[in-house]
This record gives C-alpha cells, structure tokens and sequence, in this order.
C-alpha cells in the first residue's frame, strides 16, 4: 500500500548474494574487519549522504568504528562499511528502476555521481516490460536481467544505483537505494522483513508511543506533531476527509497554530481508540497556547461504526476531563456514518455533562462546519 | 452501450468473495428500497452451503460455494459482476480466478487495501482494458436505483436512504478516497442533485479503473450531465483528467476540490492516508494540481466550502424521488433457524382428491418438489417394499427387539434399531451415490476407480454381500435392475456395473449390492426424470438423503419386530454362557 525504504545493506544483499562483502554495523559490536581500506557510511535511507557529510571514503579498517562515532551523537544508529573500490570518476554511471502503470521505467545515463539531477539532458529513459526485458546500452545483458528479477521478486518499488561502475562485464555497485512495497512483505519469504525497513525516526514522545502502538494493531494509527504549542488539535478518522479538514485551517492562515496531524482509521477498537486519543490530549494539555480546540472530524465513514469508536474517545476523555475543563479547552465534532445518530447523541451527552462543549454536527452539515467552528473560538 | 446502460437494463448479478456481511446486506437492503431483485446471487467463501440475510422484513438464504468452480452454471449464468472483500494476500489470485472463470463478466471491485502494486499493474494488463475494475482499496460502484457493489454509500439503512440512493440522478461522483466519495454523494443529494453513478477508484499508485476510464465512462453516459471529483496531493492523475478535457474527451461541468495544501504547512512532507500521497515533485502538490485544473476550465475552487457552492451551481434535471421507507425494516429480528414448507395442506388428500401415494407424497417431502414421473413414483414404491424388513437376524432388528424385552417403550426401542444403522448395516446407501457421482462427475474408468479405493484401503460402499455372490445373487438387486430399462441412459447404473466387473474378476462375493444399486438408480432416475442437475444430486448427496430410502421403510420393519416383542413377552433377554466367548477368565490364568 505504500513505498518503504530499506537499508542499502540489505537492498545489496539481495541483488548481490553472498558476493556482497558489506558489513553493516550498529552498536558496536559487530565483529570489524583488521586489514583493508573502505567506505563507510550511514544506512538509514538519507537523501545526499555525501554532501551532509554522513559518507567517508577510504577508511583503514582500524578507523571504522571511530568515523561512526560522531554520526552516532548525532542520534544516527545504522552504519555500513564496504570495501573500497578505487575508480575514475568517468566510470560512474546512473542507473534506476521504478515500477510505473506499464511496466518498469529504467533511467540510465552514461556519466553518474552526486550531480546527476543537475543533468537530466544526460539520462536516457527506457519502458520495460520485465516478462520480455530489452537491452539498455552500457549496462551488461545478464546483470540488467538479473537485476529485473530481483526486483519483481522481491517486490521493489524503486531502485536506484549511483555510482554504477561497469567493466567489461564486472559490475559495482557503489551506492544503492530501495523503496520496496509494504504489501508485498507477506510474499517475499521473509528476503526483506520488517527489521530492514528505514524508518523516519520519531521525534516526539507522542510520535514514538504511537508508533509503537501502530505496531499492535491492524488499524491505522499515525500521528505527526506540528507545533507543541498549537491551538488546534485533531482527532481525525482518516482519509481524503482529513486532508480537507486540515486543508480549511490552513486555507484560514491557521497552518502554524495545528498541533497535530493525524489518523485513527481501518477499524480501532474501542481500547485502541482510547489509547490514541489519550495521547493527542496529552498534547492537547501539554501545550502553551491561550486557547485551545480539541476537532474530533472526519467524512461520512462507508463502514466505521460511528457509536463503538466514539465510545474509545469518550473513556479517554474522561481521564482528563478535570484537566481539560481547567484549561478552557472545548471539543468540536462533525462526523458522519454508521450507528452516526447513536454515536452523536451519546457524545454529546458526555461533552455536555463534562462541560467540554464546544459544537457538535452530523453528517448534514459540511465536513469543515466543525474546523471552522473551533478556529473561531481559539482566534484571539 | 456502457457498463452503466448494461447494470440500468438488469445486468446485476454480483458474486461476493469473502465476507463482509455489513456490506452484503446493505447491498441488498439497497435493492429492497430501490423494488429491485437481490443483486448478490452467491457468496464464494466459509464452509457453510447458505448465509441468512433480510430481505425487506422478511429473511432470504443466499448460497455460498468454497469456491468459483463449484457455482453451478445455473447460477452463474447471472452473475456479472466480482466484489472481492478478500485481503490483500488473496485478492490477487481470486480476482483471476473470477474473470477467468466469468469471461463475459462486467466487471468488479476490489476492497482490500494493501494488494502489492505489482499484482495490480498484472490485473490491468490481463484485465484492465476489458474490464471495469475498482480498485484495490475501493469502496466501490453505485448507480442510484440499480446496484450498489460494495460500501458506497454507507452501510446502514439510514444512510441508504439519506442519500436517496433509489433515485437515479444526473450528476457523476468520483475520487480515489472511499470516504470522500460518500461525502461527495451526500454533498451532491444536500445540493438537491441525485446521483448518476459514483465509483471510488481506490487510493492506491496503480489503480486498476484508472481516472481516465471513470471521466472516459462519465463522457459516455446518457444520464451524466456533469462530474463532481475528489483528488490528493501526489500522483499525476489530474493531469489525465486535464489531458482528456484538452482532447475534448471529457466535455461535461466538472467540479473539483483538490485536497493535501496542508502540506505546505510542514516542515518535511508527511506520508498521508492514501499511498501516493507522497509528495515528491513540485508538479504532485494540491497547490500545482489546482492551478493546472483551472486552466483547463474547470471549477476547482480554493476551499471545500466554496466547493460545495459550486456544485449547487450545476444545472440538474427535475427530481422524483423514489419513496423509501426504512421504518418497517428497522427492529428486523433475525430467525435462528430455515425451514421451508415440507407438504401443503392443501395438497392432503380428501382435499383436491390427490391420488399420490404416500412414498411418493414422503419422496416429494424430502425433494422439496412434486414427484413427476412414474418411473420414479414406481422406483420408490419398490425400493421402499424392499426395505421394509430383512429378517430377525440383522443387527438394527436384533437391537430393537433386545431393547423391547428390556421392557422399553417404543420410541426407545426403534431408536436403539435406528441407531445401529451405519457403514456397515444400511448406511452405505448414501456412501455408495457419492461413490457412483464422483465416478460419472469425473469420467472416471471403472478399473482406475477401483484401484484408488483399493489404493486407499477402503472398501467400496455399494459392492460387496456376505451371503450373495456371482451364481447367487441378491434377489432384490436383481428385482430393481429392471428399471434401468427404462430409461433413456443410466450412467450411474452402467459405472457400478462396470465397477461390479472389475471387482467380480477379483472376488465373486464382491458383487453390487442392494445399497449399490438402488445408489445408483435412485440418481439416474433423479437425473432423468426429475430433471435434477448433477450440483443438485451433489448437495443431495451431502445431505445424506439417499440414507432416508433405508431408514424410511426400515422404521416399519424395527416397529413390526417391536410389537411382536410386546406380543409375545418373553422377559429379558440374555446371550447364552456357551455363545459368549470370554477372554481372561481367571480359571484359565496361568502361574499367576
């Protein structure tokens, strides 16, 4: 369902096999090479390594570890070092794949490196259809097939190799990245699996419980914070519906006041329901702001069942409904879908009681009634 | 003729695959409100034969299969379109199972979200250009009055009716978001518009129905007179839809709103709900698309409210909404339990004078329809004389009269007679029809067939007698041959011969018997002159109603033997020290 990006690690393990002599290293305690000189860089799927300083050629085996350690007070926890090759730099090719409608789309162009998309005169595009692979000039037959192969077997999205370095018919690859498809993880016999996925690293403590809540369930549970100190807080089912809700409060010059983005959909239980919304008030509370808004909103759901995901958000809210009352903050809902009038009614009757009111609207008003409501009432 | 003209005229007939039941009932709770016929015809997984669904406040069983080749041909001669609601592991392989399967198929849609692009980008090159397929992650196909393939539109009855799906409309809803084209229908019917038809087109890279195919359908049909869309930042699909406008393949009113400027307020750009979502050129974003959009002349406003003000500007046809009532069908109670009417009333003799005997008014019972041929009516006469009783030698009788002089009741004392009946003692009768069907179903040769039981250790149920055998045969099996004369064919008849001349060769008291050949006469005579199809015997077969030809008249038998019993009382019974064979009896141990 999406593109993920995997190690350059495991990305050349499986195009290469047992011919990769790459080691990737994190904390330390791989076993290091003693003799031989390498390229040592991070693997953690990061645009322009090169130019951000996070790639070190030529490297005495006995430095490996010490070139890693300033990447690792920078919060960088995924290393690999590869036996260097020493090259012209007019050998250095460009060659990716991307699976397009039609088949796969190979880019390729003659002069690579870090520069190449200053140069896109350069890159010659072919359309092939991988049953039937033609031939691309400059790149050997056999590897181009091999390389279609191992990229319908395992399921890539994207690959992209740069350098590329071409003798005869020995083939090296310098740099590589791979977007696989996340779908395709039940299909690949385990060759990728979850532990060779790059992941963004979290970087709130409400961004690093939700993903870890995300792990345990089948539902879709995803949270962005945006500014600490926002006056907007969502609690958004997902979907197209989302991106016109926080769309309105963009479109309204609020973009910088939303605390946060995100989605609870696919289905949350009523307890996975209440664990991800007390995180959003968790932020809700945490925030510095004057005014605050919690808009729990959304479309008009196709099959959600309105009463048992609202029933999760209720037991969240009673937690810190004390807290949430002290700090004026008021709760506005639009939302639409099955059992919608059950699920209206009772949280209506919780929001009233609670004192937590701010407005609420079903599926018979427009989808931003509730946005546009609460960006009212935290406007100074 | 478009697909649309094609569902609006009765091709509607939709195969489930998986299980959704949310779903499935709101399509026909659909069809109800819209005086329709049931849309789904079967449902293609479980191990049950039917699934129980409302049909207004009333209850209809639809049939379930394991799988598409076991829908008779009966069936899918209505079927025209797959809703595949099974995950994304397996939608892939049942998807072409189903058009293989249903060449002249319509189309479909598929529901899960997360089937690899890889097996969608297969599906549009063997399906994609023949085919209207929605999906992957699509909620589906609806034309307002005449199918709902899917969630669209919602799945409880409120919904049903708020967006008065009955009424057939004029304006085109489209989007690849599933919860943004109900938000569209219902932005369009609180527009005082009615829907013409709305396809979700799934928010996934490589839609199967590409955008192109929706506008390019919309363009042709009659009803549509103008477009309401729904798109994302990512992905270039407004530029087709800007290519078609600037070709003037798409010429009707189109109203978009384009979602995702949001993004501009992030620092990186952030992976939402839908996977091409993520914004990697400049041209991908909400802002560009819209620009682009306007360009080309068509209404694609800055915010969703003034979206929605111009879509109450488009021009529509007069309304006559199609009444639907939803009350009567709220507080439905479902029923734990089907049955169907075994005999009618008024068919009971003295009534109408009807002249049916009662084996053939018992074997019309069990069929659930009127016996037509007397070759049958005569067939079960006799089968039914035969089997009145054996002798008192045979197990279930020598149960029920040892039960009887235990000073047991009746009902106790059949039972006990009843339930001796088995593999080896009346049982096989069932047994052997499945035997005789899978022979003739599979073309099999008598030889092979015999090899493989024997292959499995088994013995073959209808073959064999323990008194009988070739120079001896059982008189009965020889006295129910003769219907075999007549009729036309009788391949079950000729395969357990044929079977009975294998087996013979080997050993002479193998020979077919009396459980054998009224098997295998009973499904020739079915066939021939009930008209029941091959599927029809199967399910019979399955449900053990070729046993009831022993058990029926049997019954007779065990009660006779249990009056005599009664008659006669004799006190209890008990075997004979010298006919008990007893092992272990302590005076035979040895140095113990």
């Amino acid at each position: 369902m999406s593109r993920i990006k995997i190690t350059e690690y495991r990305a050349k393990k499986l195009i290469l096999g047992d011919a990769y002599q790459g080691i990737s290293f994190t904390e330390g305690k791989t076993a290091l090479p003693k003799t031989g000189r390498f390229v040592v860089k991070v693997d953690q799927g990061i645009k322009k390594r090169f130019k951000q300083g996070l790639v070190v050629l030529d490297v005495p085996a006995k430095d490996i570890a010490t070139v890693a350690v300033p990447w690792k007070k920078a919060g960088f926890t995924g290393f690999i070092a590869e036996p260097m090759l020493p090259h012209e730099a007019a050998e250095e090719q460009y060659l990716s794949l991307e699976r397009v409608r039609s088949g796969i789309r190979v880019l390729h162009a003659r002069e690579g490196g870090v520069d190449i998309e200053a140069h896109p005169e350069k890159v010659k595009s072919y359309l092939i259809d991988p049953a039937r692979p033609q031939d691309v000039p400059g790149i050997p037959a056999d590897f181009l097939r091999h390389l279609l192969d191992v990229f319908e077997k395992n399921f890539f999205a994207f690959l992209e190799i740069n350098p590329l370095v071409v003798r005869g018919n020995e083939v090296h690859l310098l740099d590589a990245a791979a977007l696989v498809d996340s779908a395709g993880a039940f299909f690949v016999n385990g060759a990728w699996s979850e532990e060779d996925v790059v992941t963004t690293q979290a970087k709130h403590p409400v961004e690093k419980r939700v993903a870890a809540l995300q792990k345990t369930t089948p539902a879709s549970l995803k949270i962005t914070v945006m500014n600490p100190n926002g006056s907007l807080f969502f609690l958004l089912s997902g979907g197209g519906g989302s991106i016109v809700i926080a769309d309105e409060a963009a479109l309204k010059g609020m973009g910088k006041d939303i605390g946060n983005y995100g989605e609870y959909s696919g289905g949350p239980t009523r307890e996975e329901t209440h664990l991800y919304t007390r995180e959003v008030l968790s932020l809700v509370l945490a925030s510095k702001a004057q005014r605050k808004a919690l808009i729990i909103a959304g479309g008009v759901a196709n099959f959600t069942d309105i009463k048992a995901t609202f029933a999760g958000i209720i037991d969240a809210l009673t937690e810190s409904a004390e807290k949430l009352r002290t700090a004026g903050v008021k709760v506005f809902v639009r939302r639409g879908g099955p059992n919608e009038a059950a699920g209206l009614a009772h949280m209506r009757e919780y929001l009233e009681g609670a004192r937590l009111l701010g407005s609420i609207h079903g599926s018979d008003v427009p989808l931003t009634m509730a946005v546009d409501e609460a960006i009212n009432f935290v406007r100074p | 003729m478009t697909i649309l003209d094609h569902i609006r005229s009765g091709k509607r007939g939709v195969l489930v695959m998986g299980s959704h039941t949310a779903i499935v009932q709101s399509m026909l709770d659909f069809d109800f409100l819209s005086s329709k016929t049931p849309s789904v015809i079967a449902l293609v997984g479980g191990n049950r034969k039917a699934q129980k669904y409302f049909w207004g406040t009333g209850e209809i069983l639809i049939p379930c299969y394991k799988s598409i080749n076991a829908i008779p041909v009966s069936l899918k001669k209505e079927i025209f379109w797959m809703l595949n609601l099974q995950s994304g592991r397996r939608a892939f392989e049942s998807s072409i199972a189903f058009f293989e399967s249903f060449p002249d198929a319509l189309g479909g849609s598929i529901f899960a979200e997360n089937v690899p692009e890889r097996h969608a980008i297969e599906l549009i090159q063997r399906f994609g250009s023949r085919k209207f397929i929605a999906g992957p992650a699509s909620v589906g196909l609806l034309v307002p009055g005449s199918l709902k393939l899917g969630a669209i539109g919602g799945v409880d009855l409120f919904q049903v009716k708020a967006a008065s799906l009955a009424t057939p409309g004029s304006v085109a809803v489209g989007s690849t978001s599933g919860g943004m084209t109900n938000e569209l229908i219902r932005a369009v019917v609180a527009a005082g518009k009615r829907v013409s038809f709305a396809a979700a087109v799934g928010g996934d890279r490589f839609p199967i129905a590409s955008l192109t195919e929706l506008f390019t359908l919309a363009e042709a049909d009659a009803a549509t007179k103008a477009f309401v869309y729904f798109g994302e930042l990512g992905g270039a699909d407004e530029y087709e839809i800007i290519e078609l406008i600037k070709a003037e393949k798409f010429t009707k009113p189109l109203v978009a709103y384009i979602g995702g400027v949001i993004d501009e307020a992030f620092d990186e750009h952030v992976q939402f709900g839908h996977a091409k979502a993520l914004v990697r050129q400049e041209d991908e974003s909400a802002r560009a698309k819209r620009v682009a959009l306007r360009a080309a002349g068509v209404a694609a406003p800055e915010t969703f409210p003034e979206f929605l003000e111009a879509l109450k500007k488009l021009s529509h046809e007069a309304i006559n909404d199609t009444v639907m009532d939803i009350k009567p069908l709220m507080n439905r109670q479902k029923s734990i339990l089907s049955t169907r009417e075994i005999t009618n009333v008024e068919d009971m003799p003295g009534k109408k004078g009807s002249a049916d005997s009662f084996v053939t008014v018992a074997l019309g019972a069990l069929l659930g329809r009127k016996i037509q041929s007397p070759v049958t009516k005569e067939l079960a006469e006799e089968i039914f004389t035969l089997l009145i009783d054996h002798g008192g030698h045979v197990s279930g009788a020598v149960n029920t009269m040892i039960t009887a002089r235990a000073g047991k009741d009746l009902v106790s004392s059949l039972a006990s007679g009843l339930l001796t009946i088995g593999p080896r003692f009346g049982g096989a009768v069932n047994a052997a029809a499945l035997a005789w069907l899978s022979g003739v179903t599979d073309k099999k040769d008598a030889s092979a067939f015999v090899a493989e039981w024997n292959k499995a250790g088994e013995p073959i149920p209808g073959i064999g007698h323990k008194k009988y055998r070739v120079g001896l045969p059982d008189p009965r099996v020889a006295s129910l041959a003769k219907f075999a004369k007549r009729m036309k064919k009788h391949p079950h008849y000729d395969f357990a011969r044929a079977v009975e001349a294998v087996t013979t060769g080997k050993n002479g008291s193998l020979i077919l018997n009396i459980d054998g050949v009224l098997a295998a006469l009973l499904l020739d005579t079915l066939a021939e002159c009930e008209g029941l199809k091959e599927a029809e015997l199967k399910e019979l077969a399955d449900a053990e109603f070729f046993n009831a030809f022993f058990v029926i008249p049997r019954t007779v038998g065990f009660i006779a033997h249990f009056i005599e019993q009664k008659k006669n009382d004799e006190g209890l019974f008990r075997l004979p020290d010298e006919l008990l064979f007893v092992r272990g009896k302590p005076s035979s141990k040895k140095g113990a």
